[in-house]
């Protein structure tokens, strides 16, 4: 596992906070890493490269 | 065939985005250029003067969700307020097209079945409506690493590139 240290504003952290007291998860730590994966998830490089290429192929040969 | 032009449903990025390359403008000649209220706050916030350009906007307000997966898609992939409210903005007009530079709200769209493209698709297209040269175009991608705030990897540019170049053998 790797350490990140990094700065969030007060008000995400809250919303993380407020959800392990309510037992969703066992502390912040696992709010952030859960996000974190879901972000990399839709943001994987393939699915980038095909929304350009949709963009590509409707730019040129769309038909609205 | 060419068909008359559509409405489109803006997210944020889309309209900012275009208004740093200095060609907002390619959105006029979309019937209408549905806002909701949440996106409207982020422009001004974050680029008040794209709101002053004359185009076609309308500002609507998102209503209550028809199809429960909707709202429920939009959470489990964390969509912000703006993204959520246009896809409802898209549920009650179907056959708009949704512009976004998200893509986890992208995804989401393509999911529910809507006519999803971004600000990439808005500028190649601007050669097909005869609205720019291939030149022009190639222009304003060269310039999104140094002009705009839309990042996309330099290789993929590279890519929109070539491909403008071999469609209209320049």
């Amino acid at each position: 596992m790797k350490t990140v240290q990094t700065e969030v504003p007060e008000a995400l952290y809250n919303k993380a906070v407020a959800l392990v007291n309510e037992g969703w998860f066992r502390d912040e730590k696992d709010v952030f890493s859960e996000a974190i994966r879901r972000f990399l998830e839709t943001h994987q490089s393939e699915l980038m490269q095909k929304f350009v290429r949709d963009d590509i192929e409707w730019g040129l040969r769309g038909n609205d | 065939m060419i068909e008359d032009a559509t409405d489109i449903v803006c997210d944020t990025g889309p309209i900012i985005h275009l208004d740093e390359l200095g060609c907002l403008d390619l959105l006029a000649d979309f019937k209408e250029i549905l806002l909701t209220v949440s996106v409207v706050e982020e422009i001004e916030k974050h680029r008040p003067v794209a709101l002053r350009v004359k185009l076609p906007f309308r500002v609507l307000r998102a209503h209550h969700p028809a199809d429960e997966r909707l709202t429920t898609m939009c959470r489990i992939f964390a969509l912000d307020r703006g993204e959520t409210e246009s896809l409802l903005i898209m549920e009650s007009h179907p056959d708009a097209i949704f512009l976004t530079d998200d893509a986890s709200a992208r995804m989401v769209a393509e999911r529910m079945g809507f006519r999803v493209h971004g600000t990439i698709g808005v500028i190649i297209r601007a050669i097909r409506r005869g609205r720019k040269s291939p030149e022009e175009v190639l222009s304003i991608i060269g310039s999104i690493p140094s002009r705009s705030t839309l990042f996309i990897k330099s290789a993929l540019l590279k890519e929109v590139t070539v491909q403008i170049k071999k469609e209209f053998n320049i």
